[in-house]
């Protein structure tokens, strides 16, 4: 599960943090429609190029790191399956691009989780006009991610009391054993939701129409750049992948 | 028995948990272990059982260094009960989930069935047994959860707050199977705040704060000492205060008693006699 970790808010000080959450938000998904638009080796690497400066920025390269290290075991498995199985001229390019697209997938998206405080992404989604419950059910679902992962931690832990061998037996045996940890992890989460909604409630939650906030989000000079750039930067790429014809970058096997 | 030798511990390496730990177990012993929250309690009964391993130090189950053993292998010897039961609880029938411990380690078929209603009997919800646990209040959950580790009967029983949420009668249950369980030589160690509960049924108390084992020795000593009570954010408990009082009326009445059975003799002793 480390690899979540890439997708969990972490309290920092960098550029990528102070950007505008609405402008880290177009960028994400240019990201992540640049990343969708290619399945070569060759493009997909310069799109990591891009990348990873990025989640440097967001002084963030050694979780990222650990979080794709995480992954390596389901990267591998893509890999293996999607060569043997696959009915594409070269399988072995195409499981490299689709590995490399799933991680630059995964980076576009963490930039974005990564540096998005729940309460700015609720902000941010309230500025753009939708709806108060949406957008707090919205950073609600971003808070609990962690403690729904330490939650798991606690529930593996209590089963393993229990003399349950979690990593033990063949595959069978393996996802039998998953069952004494989903089910007190979805009883539970429902449970704290129910908690969670009473206690709202008995705050008054929706109590007035007209909410106040705190904190206003306002774009800043930067904030603008980054649209400005990733709108160009989308348009070149597709300007590129239509009409531009592209070499065949595979790799001779 | 058990031993922790100079266990110290951090979770992820940066939040200190435990400083230096050390403590001896014997078999058969009943031992409460109190202390503020987030004095290492919990964390150090999870060093039992190998679900945390020392960043430095050892722990030491009956002579070999416990980081030998998986922590399946130790549960078999040491069952621990987790503050929460819903992190426990999966199957659709009480009786289930109890049997589901005892199959795990390896029981017979009917002394399984003896077992699962034995201890659901004593723990009173023997009428629950066929009830999904997951429409149960809380309390009957955390008896639950207690029920599929006690009906195992491990060597050594450690629970984390079991009284939460337990009424008196509940309480005095629990107390009379834990008494049960070490009465046949098992070794009980409950972690708790409860400190009534703890002077009328633990001979020993183990007091913890900050990591560190501030107070380790017969309970009756350990509790009545202010310096433990204060570290531990515990009230005096109310029979060393009524024996307080009566000190400073009659001085030769011992000023730290904590049992019911120690007071009486005083006053019977104050009044001349029976």
């Amino acid at each position: 599960m480390s690899f979540l970790e890439v997708f969990q808010y972490t309290r920092q000080e960098s550029i990528m943090h102070s950007l505008d959450p609405r402008a880290k938000l177009l960028l994400a998904i240019v990201l992540a429609v640049i990343s969708l638009l290619f399945l070569e080796i060759f493009p997909l690497l310069i799109i990591l190029a891009v990348l990873i400066p990025l989640m440097a920025a967001a002084k963030s390269l050694r979780r990222w790191l650990r979080s794709m290290k995480g992954l390596s075991v389901l990267l591998i498995f893509i890999l293996i399956f999607n060569t043997l199985l696959s009915t594409y001229p070269n399988p072995l390019n195409y499981s490299i691009a689709l590995v490399l697209r799933l991680i630059a997938l995964m980076t576009s998206f963490s930039s974005f989780f990564l540096t998005v405080q729940p309460d700015e992404l609720s902000q941010a989604l309230i500025q753009m006009r939708v709806r108060f419950e949406f957008a707090f059910a919205m950073s609600m679902a971003m808070r609990y991610v962690p403690t729904l992962g330490q939650e798991a931690y606690a529930i593996m832990d209590t089963q393993k009391a229990r003399g349950v061998e979690l990593d033990k037996g063949n595959i069978l045996a393996r996802i039998r054993n998953i069952i004494p940890i989903i089910v007190p992890l979805i009883i539970v989460s429902i449970r704290r939701a129910l908690l969670i909604a009473e206690s709202m409630e008995s705050r008054g939650f929706g109590a007035s129409k007209n909410r106040t906030y705190m904190e206003k989000l306002s774009f800043k000079k930067r904030d603008w750049a980054v649209c400005i750039v990733s709108l160009i930067a989308l348009v070149l790429v597709f300007y590129i992948r239509l009409y531009i014809p592209l070499p065949d970058w595979s790799i001779p096997l | 028995m058990i031993m922790m030798e100079n266990v110290s511990f951090a979770y992820d390496g940066l939040y200190t948990a435990l400083q230096g730990v050390s403590l001896q177990i014997d078999d058969g012993e009943i031992i409460a272990i109190m202390g503020t929250n987030g004095a290492g309690k919990t964390t150090l009964v999870k060093h039992l059982n190998g679900l945390l391993r020392p960043n430095s130090g050892r722990v030491i189950v009956d002579g070999v260094d416990a980081q030998h053993y998986s922590v399946a292998e130790l549960a078999r010897e040491i069952g621990l009960v987790m503050q929460n039961p819903d992190h426990q609880l999966f199957l659709d029938s009480v009786e289930k989930e109890v049997v589901f411990g005892l199959k795990q380690l390896g029981f017979a078929e009917d002394e399984i069935k003896e077992r699962t209603d034995r201890t659901l009997s004593s723990l009173g919800i023997k009428d629950l047994s066929e009830r999904s646990p997951f429409t149960l209040s809380g309390g009957e959950r955390k008896r639950v959860a207690l029920a599929s580790v006690l009906a195992t009967e491990p060597r050594v029983l450690a629970l984390d707050e079991p009284t939460i949420g337990q009424d008196a009668r509940q309480k005095e249950k629990l107390a009379d199977m834990l008494l049960e369980l070490n009465k046949k030589g098992r070794t009980v160690i409950v972690v708790t705040h409860d400190i009534e509960f703890v002077i009328e049924h633990f001979s020993r108390t183990i007091a913890m704060a900050s990591g560190s084992i501030i107070a380790d020795g017969p309970t009756s000593a350990v509790l009545s000492n202010d310096e433990v009570i204060r570290l531990c954010s515990l009230t005096t408990p109310q029979l060393t205060q009524a024996a307080r009082s009566l000190h400073t009326l009659f001085p030769d009445v011992h000023e730290r008693l904590t049992l019911l059975s120690e007071l009486e003799d005083e006053i019977v002793r104050i009044l001349g006699g029976v």
